[in-house]
């Protein structure tokens, strides 16, 4: 390389890099320009609102930030997608958090989420909770539980199928071959805590997977999420579907020979809240609002009428408050809870297992 | 080869140096203007960095490096890459080597003839064969596999007309055959794009030339397609990055055929709980060293040799006449393949979004329930209208640094800044978007960052970014073919008549180009509308973009209404793609002669 070349050569990399520079410059003004258009009052004076962020896979999620924020203007933000995306999104912010509230179905990815120190611990919301919604709080109060379905309820077409199992046994007779679907664990949500459900009644690892390996010989079918399992019902690939109630039930209001009903025994599978631990004292204090909001009266009225083909279609905690005149009593579904901080730690062996044993 | 005025080459850097005039101010403004200048054109290399680069080594880095981004304890480990190698995920990679060579192959061909009967012979019903390439292009890929899905199933569609169930077909599809098909049959319209562009470049002189000296058909061909030999390797490799890092297809198709790909494993190692997101970074390793290998292929086999062929000189092509039997056997050939390619996902999508939510299936359950649904709401009208500023916003941008990344790929002998780039555009096609939008958030969110005051991440500044690195790729592909193929000597000719070197530049090559340009901008606003990974991870709190509302509907029990809104938004897209191309039709009538657009 001549000298000539070589200096050419140094000024268009000091060139590049200033234009990077540049890029890095302007995009960020923009970005920062809305941001502080958006959330500029946390300049103007301590202990003003800050933009609350909430990441939420609830169906009523929407109509809950609009109330909370018309309730206490707190001006709030909501980022609305699956429960997968949503903790994919936790877990590769970890370094430098962008949530402040995470509201998803099950407790087992909390009690990972707070062992792992990223959860605000020691909050209780001041609501009355019922024997339920009791025995789902944490002892270390890292989360809070706001609703209840089960997993994995048993889904099938009573015009088609009369006489359904009635025991989990059931599943693996000859009669039921090839006709029973799951969701794979690894890509729908609520579905390990019911198979860790299935672990944990069943006596542990070796049995669990003694049974489910047991299925999959019976023609287990697994599909992808609930949508796909219920698909598969409706066109009479499978005779039951095992996924989350209010999957089922929603199914059931829309066609009425598709019923819902309850093995021996099924996991509960809390609706949960988490505070992000790093999140600014102001932000903190606001989630914290929101959190007891979703539990006040107002709250739990939103909850149960904003997604009334999903969502609100669950078993609510708070004493006083009755469930949709569609699901039966929670004293008639036998349900179990498990603990999620034996059962959080090992959702990632367990989905391994079973993506590697049963789906593959 | 042109110099643009886009592109930092060896006339731009050595303007400096052409001495300047002595004298006070002027001097010192001279002095400025060519650095002002020439920082100027280095600005698109500024943004390919910050776009492309800094992501993708970001994401590439959390494989050997977790706790650099607070993912495992290892400042450095090569853990996951043995973890990939062993058990199912090794077979993934294979399965998606060959589906990636196979559909590379077929989608090849298949444009390669679409193009010839298109461009050079007189095949009926050429502007509704390629409106339903741009159909093709628009699909998103689940959709295609979803109608499969739907035809083939046991009480699907053909069950109930055939009155029995379609077994051998089922299991065809769900497995290596249909993910290769389907995968195939989305390639083809890039690899149309690549090839067509060529051949319209390429006047009728060199056939004319062979079947002068007594060439047969054969021989004809073969003179021809070497000359090809740029736009079928794009293609080859264009198709092959798409389809090995294709998200669609192995979620559905080749989960249900039990056929694993790699991009299934990959995504499935983030959405799950806990994320690993080391494994997943060494997954996109491999992935990379297959679309590596491809580029390996390509350069070896172009290198040295010039593929100059437009130029003041160039005549027009001549349609081969296509005789009675000759036109009803192309027309069933193309036919055919439309009806397999694009009939499929329309059939899904239609009886999807007309079907009740749930229910008994009967003829007069079927209706327009869900549309009116869909509009009423309004949810819909606000994602739509930010998704479509956004995809406006990143159409325009990927035109113009598609444009300066083609001009660079196209240069002989790029230079290792045109390698790498064009490596870096390959890596953001060859990485499932999502893995892409994590890298995104690992290098846009780390702590230090914030501390200086730089917060992208969470603002829709930082999703435009997201959503240009998938944008990019595709149009500097599409544009390095056109780019590459003017000759330096119509640019030379207008500058030695005295014009300036823009004023050339848009009157010498941008009437030749003008029509790819705007190819270019609508397959990037079209791809974006529907963008869903780099939406999800990316999406600014507040606001929810189009796909991620529609992919709510889908997955909240209401399919019904979230087919009703790709349909809408399909069947919009297209309305706005007749605009373009008419406005286009009238104010830039030379264009349409020589592009592949119209």
């Amino acid at each position: 390389m001549s000298l000539r070349t070589a200096v050419g050569a140094r000024r268009r990399m000091v060139g590049v890099a200033a234009a990077a520079g540049l890029v890095m410059a302007v995009v960020s003004a923009c970005g920062s320009g809305q941001s502080s258009a958006s959330g500029g009052n946390d300049v103007v004076a301590a202990g003003a609102p800050v933009p609350l962020v909430v990441y939420s896979a609830q169906g009523y999620d929407q109509a809950m930030v609009t109330a909370f924020q018309k309730a206490t203007g707190i001006p709030t933000k909501l980022v609305d997608d699956s429960t997968g995306p949503l903790l994919a999104r936790v877990q590769a912010e970890r370094a430098n958090p962008q949530w402040g509230v995470l509201w998803v179905d099950g407790d087992e990815a909390f009690a990972a989420l707070d062992q792992a120190n990223m959860l605000v611990k020691g909050f209780q919301p001041d609501a009355q909770l019922n024997a339920a919604g009791q025995a789902v709080v944490p002892k270390d109060h890292s989360y809070v539980p706001t609703g209840l379905t089960v997993t994995a309820a048993l889904v099938y077409d009573s015009a088609k199928t009369p006489n359904p199992p009635t025991s989990w046994q059931d599943l693996l007779a000859p009669a039921w071959k090839g006709a029973i679907g799951m969701n794979d664990p690894a890509v729908s949500g609520p579905t390990y805590p019911f198979v860790a459900g299935m672990f944990d009644q069943l006596g542990g690892d070796s049995q669990g997977q003694a049974f489910y390996s047991s299925l999959k010989s019976n023609g287990l079918h697994v599909f992808q999420t609930n949508g796909d399992t219920l698909h598969a019902l409706q066109t009479g690939q499978i005779k039951v579907a095992l996924i989350q109630s209010s999957a089922g039930i929603a199914a059931g209001i829309k066609d009425k020979a598709i019923k819902t009903a309850y093995l021996p025994k099924v996991t509960s599978l809390p609706s949960v809240i988490g505070i992000d631990a790093k999140a600014s004292a102001q932000e903190r204090a606001e989630a914290e609002k929101f959190a007891t909001f979703v539990l006040s009266a107002q709250g739990q009225k939103v909850m149960l009428t904003g997604d009334r083909n999903g969502d609100s279609l669950y078993w609510p905690i708070v004493q006083g408050v009755s469930p949709d005149p569609e699901l039966p009593a929670l004293d008639s579904v036998p349900t179990q809870a498990i603990d999620p901080y034996v059962w959080g730690p090992k959702e990632g062996t367990v989905n391994t297992w079973f993506t590697n044993t049963i789906v593959h | 080869m042109t110099d643009t005025t886009l592109t930092p080459g060896p006339v731009a850097t050595a303007r400096p140096d052409r001495g300047s005039p002595p004298g006070g101010l002027a001097r010192v403004g001279r002095a400025v203007r060519p650095q002002a200048v020439a920082t100027l054109r280095l600005l698109p290399w500024g943004l390919f960095a910050a776009v492309l680069l800094l992501p993708v080594a970001g994401f590439l880095l959390v494989a050997v490096s977790p706790r650099l981004f607070a993912q495992g304890d290892a400042w450095f480990t090569l853990a996951p890459f043995q973890q990939v190698l062993s058990g199912w995920t090794a077979h993934a990679l294979l399965d998606s080597l060959a589906v990636g060579a196979g559909a590379a192959l077929l989608a090849t061909a298949v444009a390669v003839a679409l193009a010839w009967l298109t461009e050079r012979t007189t095949l009926a019903g050429r502007g509704l064969w390629r409106l339903l390439l741009w159909a093709l292009l628009l699909a998103p890929s689940y959709l295609e596999s979803l109608g499969w899905t739907w035809l083939v199933e046991p009480q699907g569609v053909l069950d109930r007309l055939l009155g029995q169930d379609p077994v051998w077909l089922r299991s065809a599809v769900f497995g290596p055959a249909g993910v290769i098909w389907v995968l195939a049959s989305r390639g083809v319209p890039f690899a149309y794009l690549a090839v067509t562009a060529l051949l319209r470049g390429l006047g009728r002189e060199f056939e004319d030339a062979a079947r002068t000296h007594g060439g047969g058909r054969l021989a004809t061909a073969r003179v021809l397609l070497p000359m090809l030999a740029p736009a079928l390797w794009a293609a080859f490799a264009i198709v092959f990055a798409e389809s090995v890092s294709d998200y669609g297809v192995a979620a559905t198709l080749a989960s249900q055929g039990d056929f694993p790909l790699l991009t299934g494993a990959m995504e499935q190692s983030i959405a799950t709980f806990p994320a690993d997101f080391p494994l997943a970074s060494a997954m996109g390793w491999l992935l990379l060293a297959l679309v590596g290998l491809a580029l390996l292929a390509q350069r070896r086999s172009l290198r040295g040799r010039s593929y100059q062929v437009l130029s003041g000189r160039t005549r027009p092509a001549r349609r081969t006449r296509l005789g009675a039997l000759r036109q009803t056997a192309a027309l069933a050939g193309v036919g055919t393949f439309f009806v397999l390619a694009a009939g499929v996902p329309a059939f899904g999508a239609a009886a999807a979004s007309l079907l009740p939510s749930g229910g008994r299936v009967s003829a007069a359950s079927l209706g327009l329930a869900n549309f009116r649904h869909v509009l009423r709401s309004g949810e819909m009208t606000s994602a739509l209208g930010y998704s479509a500023r956004l995809a406006a916003i990143t159409a325009c941008a990927a035109v113009v640094l598609g444009a300066v990344a083609g001009r660079a790929l196209a240069r002989q002998g790029g230079g290792r800044a045109g390698r790498l780039l064009d490596l870096l555009l390959l890596a953001a096609i060859a990485l499932p978007s999502v893995l892409l939008a994590s890298g995104y958030i690992f290098t846009y969110n780390l702590p230090f960052a914030s501390s200086l005051g730089i917060d992208l991440y969470g603002t829709t500044a930082l999703l435009v970014l997201g959503y240009l690195a998938g944008a990019l790729p595709s149009a500097a592909r599409l544009l390095s073919g056109p780019l590459g193929q003017v000759s330096d000597s119509l640019l030379w000719a207008a500058r030695i008549h005295g014009r300036r070197p823009v004023a050339a530049w848009a009157g010498a090559v941008l009437p030749l180009v003008a029509g790819s340009l705007v190819w270019a901008w609508l397959i990037a606003f079209c791809g974006t509308l529907l963008e869903l990974p780099v939406s999800q991870l990316l999406a600014p709190p507040g606001q929810e973009p189009l796909s991620v509302a529609v992919t709510r509907q889908l997955q909240g029990y209401d399919l019904g209404a979230g087919a009703a809104m790709t349909v809408l938004v399909v069947a919009g897209a297209l309305v706005l793609i007749g605009l373009v191309l008419g406005a286009l039709r009238l104010f830039l009538p030379a264009a349409r002669s020589l592009e592949a657009l119209t």
